[in-house]
């Protein structure tokens, strides 16, 4: 649920339409000047068809610069951003030599793997020697070392499942396994913001896909019993299998997932779930094992976890836990597993080194005080900037928190006016959003000390005061406990 | 006003270039560009209410016509083109008919229609020009021309 300032939503429809009615008349324009000078591809197909690269060429590169910013250093804590320039307003941009260190808000570095490690980095490199940097073969050919073995065991074990899989790459984990696992005859539901790898796994399957309202348990039940009902499209003959497929926390929303419920109506109406762990495996949870812990849910109740290591594991790849019959069957027919290279043994020693600190097995409390801080600096952070009267999505525990933007204009500003004071946000605009619903995402990380969060919540503050976003009253800080109580009386005065 | 907040929750639509119009504030928005492009028509040419309101119909009708009606596709490449043979009146709403939606865009160019015509007083050439402008409008909005080409115009090739 969002709450937007009904001007807000006014102007920033109206800003859209500006920029919209701007592009429609440079493309006219430039289509008269083409027309005009003729050029020497006479019989060539074009490369886009009609307006499919509108939105990139009109929109999206007129702030091109506040997206996909070159670093020349490990995404830790404090990283160095590279200065680019333009000489044609932002069509292309020049790197320069000079560097800023940054404050890092961006990086998906939640447990503080990113940067070298006192236990990891070691033992990677011990691995590297050992193994070299790719097994240059598949997993069925040559590619299947002692530490994958190791790797599908220990991730198994940390899941909470009999058995795993592991791909070399996040991505292609889901779309990949989708359409092995369904196929024409069978229904996806999934919820309506999940990752762009489902969606592309589910339209590969060939499955009918139905979507569901956001975290609205109530409407999933609604939009089973129907599909039960009415069966398959044409024929109407029952569904082959049904698969529900949720995350565990939404990247955009940094929401957590309604698993109880939604696994009870799963249950109750026999359908598969598969939840996509991969921002909240090692992240969330007493001992980081996820959001079945945080939530309570019994990992036997999940059919098939899903989860990449790139988030807190500080690596690459992605990995499916689920029964031994399943990991076994995707064994023989999973594309990522027969023809795709195997995941780097250097990688899959980091996150077997990375798996061990969480668990304390390295013989050091560093995992739960990670796990500990992590928590600690997500509501610190969260709780300092609604008080500051910023609109943050989120639930609490959850590493990831949104700031709404909505104009489209706020978000180059945003971007660029942080950058000049050291810190590096990632601003999100559509189609990764809805198309109004633009926002700023921090992602906080077990690395980032008080003082780093001080300093970032005062330029926020400091920025968010020049551009505008702080849509809510802010609460003033002295008298806030005073006000505390005057409402709690208030309230009992009313009932 | 400034406190006037609306609660938006996202609409379960995949097609991300028409669930924009099933948040709060999309109809308000569009009926104060066509009040404020009056207003600019009045101010720029200086003519009579009535002309200016003749202006805004007839451009009202050549953009939505082009955007709604003529147009195919989405404006991004995401979607992998499924959409690439629907215009955007054929994609809104998943393409249901009589919602909401298509109500209020259908009522918008008669309620138009009826203002420019009694501020010009139904005199000619003016009336005639508007008339053809909404029957063209309102018939391309009907739910019996859903995805219907006529003489295969602007089909697909």
């Amino acid at each position: 649920m969002i709450t937007i300032p009904y001007l807000t939503a006014l102007s920033t429809y109206f800003s859209y339409g500006l920029l919209f009615a701007f592009g429609q008349f440079r493309d006219f324009f430039r289509k008269i000047f083409d027309w005009w000078h003729a050029s020497n591809l006479q019989g060539y197909a074009p490369i886009c068809l009609g307006l499919e690269d509108f939105y990139i060429r009109r929109l999206y590169l007129r702030i091109q610069d506040c997206f996909g910013r070159p670093i020349s250093s490990a995404p830790d804590a404090w990283f160095d951003v590279v200065e680019r320039y333009s000489n044609d307003n932002n069509k292309t941009l020049k790197r320069t030599d000079k560097i800023n260190k940054c404050l890092n808000l961006g990086s998906y570095n939640y447990l503080g793997f990113a940067a070298s490690d006192e236990y990891c980095t070691p033992r990677v490199i011990n691995s590297l020697n050992r193994f070299s940097a790719s097994t240059c073969s598949t997993r069925v050919d040559g590619g299947t070392t002692t530490v994958h073995k190791e790797l599908e065991e220990c991730v198994a074990n940390f899941v909470g499942k009999p058995a795993a899989i592991v791909f070399g790459m996040g991505y292609v984990t889901n779309s990949a396994i989708l359409p092995v696992l369904i196929g024409k005859g069978g229904l996806i539901i999934s919820d309506s913001l999940n990752h762009n790898s489902i969606v592309n796994g589910a339209r590969g399957s060939g499955a009918t896909i139905r979507v569901f309202q956001h975290n609205t348990p109530s409407h999933l039940e609604k939009v089973l019993r129907e599909q039960i009902a009415e069966g398959q499209p044409r024929t109407h003959r029952p569904w082959k299998k049904i698969i529900v497929v949720v995350e565990g926390i939404y990247s955009m929303e940094g929401e957590l997932c309604k698993l109880p419920e939604i696994v009870a109506i799963c249950k109750k109406y026999k359908a598969y779930v598969y939840l996509d762990e991969a921002h909240s495996i090692g992240a969330v949870g007493k001992s980081g094992r996820g959001v079945c812990e945080l939530l309570g849910v019994d990992t036997a109740d999940v059919d098939i976890m899903m989860g990449t290591f790139t988030k807190s594991f500080g690596s690459c790849g992605g990995y499916i836990a689920g029964s031994k019959e399943l990991i076994q069957y995707l064994k023989y027919t999973c594309p990522a597993h027969l023809y795709a290279t195997s995941i780097s043994p250097p990688a899959a020693q980091q996150i077997i080194s990375a798996i061990k600190v969480i668990l304390g097995e390295d013989g050091s409390s560093r995992g739960a005080q990670k796990l500990a801080r992590i928590r600690k600096n997500s509501n610190f952070f969260r709780s300092e900037l609604q008080k500051m009267g910023f609109e943050v999505l989120g639930d609490n525990d959850s590493p990831v928190m949104p700031i709404m933007l909505y104009n489209p204009a706020k978000i180059p500003a945003f971007s660029r006016e942080c950058l000049k004071q050291n810190v590096a946000v990632v601003t999100v605009a559509f189609p990764a959003t809805p198309l109004l619903l633009a926002r700023a995402r921090i992602c906080l990380s077990a690395s980032h000390t008080k003082e780093d969060l001080l300093k970032a919540l005062e330029v926020i503050s400091q920025v968010g005061d020049l551009v505008g976003i702080k849509y809510f009253p802010a609460e003033p800080k002295k008298q806030q406990q005073q006000q505390q109580q005057k409402q709690g009386k208030g309230t009992i005065k009313l009932e | 006003m400034a406190n006037l907040y609306v609660k938006a929750v996202p609409p379960a639509d995949l097609n991300r270039n028409t669930e924009w119009f099933m948040y709060p504030g999309v109809w308000t928005t569009y009926i104060l560009i066509l009040f404020f492009s009056w207003l600019l028509v009045l101010s720029i040419f200086g003519c009579s209410p009535g002309m200016a309101w003749t202006i805004v119909n007839l451009s009202h009708f050549v953009v939505t016509y082009h955007f709604f009606h003529w147009k195919k596709g989405t404006p991004f490449a995401e979607d992998q083109g499924i959409y690439n043979g629907l215009t955007w009146w054929e994609q809104i709403d998943n393409g249901k008919q009589l919602t909401r939606n298509r109500k209020f865009l259908t009522v918008v160019p008669v309620v138009l229609y009826l203002i420019a015509s009694h501020t010009t007083d139904y005199q000619h050439p003016m009336l005639f020009l508007n008339t053809l402008a909404v029957i063209v409008l309102v018939i391309a909005k009907f739910p019996n021309m859903h995805k219907v080409r006529i003489f295969g115009i602007n089909a697909d090739k």
